[in-house]
């Protein structure tokens, strides 16, 4: 019987265009969307930082020594042309409407401090909303800093290195796979979950609330059927299109890497191929699967206790920020998977996902998630047959 | 056959509800210790103004509410003890009932006969006669969502019947339909009747008892006032027509 309505119920669930659209479409989409877009971004900001020539406009009350030097300055740091001002405020006049990007204030004592040895002040002006602007000041700057530095030294007969008493080498012995993971792993960790969210949203309030709505419920009351069967009948449903969101969004991201292409660098191709493994896969879909049970779990009572599709919407929809917001919690670089943050649910998801990624899972942390989102999943489930047993909350 | 002993329930009142019925009473008596009998090949007519409980009783009897006390039985099965047995017998009917837009009137017929456990060659011999008596062949394959309210009775008594049930409880089933809908339902009950199936039915609509009825019981504010033959009813009348005689019936008891 309970296979009876959940056959049922996917079919009458996959042929509604807006469960389709949050189930099926948009999670294909969303991968090769953000990949398209973030290689775009970066390509187009690549391109454009490489070819756009940065305008340098220098007020020197000497002689002007720094533009020299600033001409000399090879241009594998990008194009550059040096303007001559006769004053700050038409410079800084300039920089903000963009027509010069670095400004330089030279004053007539710069030769002398360099003469007399001492620090020579320099004022650089910039826009700090121009990207990378302020880097590009301290590159020009640190050349210039480095040659008056070796002629110091040259003259006063002291060398370089005797300044620099100790020279570190750092070396990351994290992989790079480590590295992803650590860093950048939280991020499909979350739209995973956020899809399992989405995906149960519709269907849950469709095949509860929805079905009190167009007074449906009443007929399938009265059949042979034991609640609890049309309960786990529906409520397969519910998982089951939460789980297929989240497999749609992988499908999108297997698309978005093999047959679009967007990931053209093989380096990270291939630590993205060693990441998305089978095992990675079944261990992602394992705790997926007891986490999209808790997500049904909870909005099933609250869609058996709505009376209209809206009433129900307007009250799971806020619920998905609390649901979904602790699974930002992966974002942050150094929270990590340990006895406390296992026992919390989302969040041990996430974890364990990004320590799936980074190669650096504990086994007994994943068990004890594991248990954890079993648990709840149960909890869940015991609390929704609770509710559509309540023969007042089932029926208008 | 239908037999009701001493049925009553009462629901536990929200705060909220106390405050929207304004009464500090915890609870709410919808039926109240009601005895009826329904007997096969006849016609029974739950009679009441709206509130009187007949959705209530009606819900009780498909056993879609449990009762607070009191007993039912279906077909000389005990709906209580034995809710299972008891829905296998039922087919339940009501003039709001939904249908599954997205699905086929061939796909919901198929559907709830898995409920009902209808073997395959039942299923293809009685949905047969079923489509060719409600001329359904030409729309069995249309979205439901798709159909004229017309057609959709049609699958909804199509869906009632398709477990060949003993007994039909029909809430208000013509309430919101034009006359050439409601015309099916009374060809059904008529039907039903000729069968030998035990019929219960809800209305408020005086013309439709009158046209369709055996029995009735008259029940208000979930008390029974009256239970008998129509044709005692119509004997003990004393105004001129069914709907001024139950209308001074209701009346007496809410002065009492």
């Amino acid at each position: 019987m309970i296979f009876t309505i959940f056959k049922k119920e996917l079919k009458d669930t996959l042929r509604d265009r807006r469960t389709f659209m949050t189930m099926i479409v948009i999670p294909v989409l969303i991968f090769p969307i953000i990949l398209n877009l973030f290689v775009g971004v970066s390509e187009s900001y690549s391109e454009e930082s490489a070819t756009k020539k940065v305008k340098i406009g220098i007020v020197s009350e000497g002689d002007n020594s720094i533009s020299k030097e600033l001409k000399e300055i090879p241009k594998i740091i990008g194009e550059k042309e040096i303007i001559t001002y006769k004053d700050t405020l038409s410079l800084i006049k300039d920089i903000r409407k963009d027509s010069i990007q670095i400004g330089l204030f030279v004053n007539s004592n710069f030769n002398l401090h360099l003469k007399e040895k001492t620090a020579a002040p320099i004022m650089v002006y910039f826009n700090a909303t121009e990207m990378g602007m302020q880097d590009r000041a301290e590159q020009y700057l640190t050349i210039i800093q480095n040659n008056a530095k070796r002629k110091r030294c040259q003259e006063l007969q002291i060398n370089e290195s005797e300044l620099n008493p100790i020279l570190p080498s750092y070396v990351n012995v994290a992989s790079d796979k480590e590295m992803i993971g650590k860093l950048a792993g939280g991020i499909l960790p979350y739209i995973f979950i956020a899809f399992g969210f989405i995906g149960c949203m519709y269907p849950a309030i469709d095949l509860f609330t929805g079905e009190k709505e167009r007074g449906t419920i009443e007929t399938l009351l009265t059949t042979p059927v034991k609640r609890w069967q049309i309960l786990f009948g529906k409520m397969g449903v519910v998982v089951l299109s939460g789980l297929l969101a989240a497999t749609c969004a992988l499908v999108g991201l297997f698309l978005s890497i093999e047959v679009f292409k967007l990931v053209e660098d093989q380096a990270l191709l291939s630590i993205i191929h060693s990441i998305l493994s089978p095992s990675f896969i079944i261990a992602l879909f394992a705790l997926l699967f007891p986490l999209t049970i808790f997500f049904a779990g909870v909005m099933i009572p609250i869609a058996i206790y709505a009376k209209t599709f809206k009433e129900a919407q307007s009250i799971i929809t806020p619920l998905n920020i609390v649901m979904v917001l602790p699974a930002m919690i992966g974002f942050f670089p150094g929270i990590e998977l340990d006895l406390m943050t296992a026992c919390i649910p989302v969040v041990n998801v996430v974890l364990s996902t990004k320590e799936l990624i980074a190669g650096t899972l504990e086994t007994k942390f994943l068990i004890l998630s594991f248990i954890v989102m079993i648990i709840l999943a149960i909890s869940a489930i015991f609390f929704s047959y609770k509710r559509f047993d309540k023969e007042t909350n089932v029926i208008q | 056959m239908i037999e009701v002993t001493n049925l009553y329930k009462e629901f536990i009142l929200s705060k909220q509800q106390q405050k929207e019925l304004n009464t500090t009473d915890k609870k709410s008596i919808a039926v109240n210790s009601i005895s009826f009998k329904c007997e096969p090949g006849k016609v029974f007519s739950l009679l009441g103004p709206n509130g009187a409980g007949k959705t209530t009783t009606l819900r009780m009897l498909s056993t879609i509410f449990q009762p607070t006390s009191g007993s039912i039985k279906i077909a000389g099965i005990d709906a209580i003890q034995n809710p299972q047995e008891a829905r296998k017998k039922i087919g339940f009917l009501t003039g709001s009932t939904g249908l599954y837009g997205r699905l086929t009137p061939n796909e919901l017929i198929d559907y709830f006969a898995a409920l009902y456990s209808v073997s395959s060659s039942d299923l293809k011999e009685r949905k047969d006669k079923l489509f060719t008596l409600l001329d359904m062949h030409d729309f069995q394959n249309k979205r439901i969502g798709k159909l004229s309210t017309g057609m959709k009775q049609k699958v909804s008594i199509c869906r009632t019947m398709i477990h060949n049930p003993q007994v039909i409880v029909f809430d208000e089933p013509t309430s919101g339909l034009d006359v050439i809908t409601a015309e099916n339902i009374i060809t059904l009950i008529r039907d039903c009747k000729q069968e030998g199936k035990t019929v219960i039915f809800s209305s408020h609509i005086m013309s439709e008892v009158d046209l369709l009825c055996d029995d009735i019981a008259i029940i208000h504010k979930g008390n029974l006032l009256y239970n008998a033959s129509l044709e005692e009813f119509k004997n003990q009348m004393t105004t001129e027509n069914l709907t001024t005689e139950f209308i001074k019936i209701v009346k007496e008891s809410s002065n009492n």
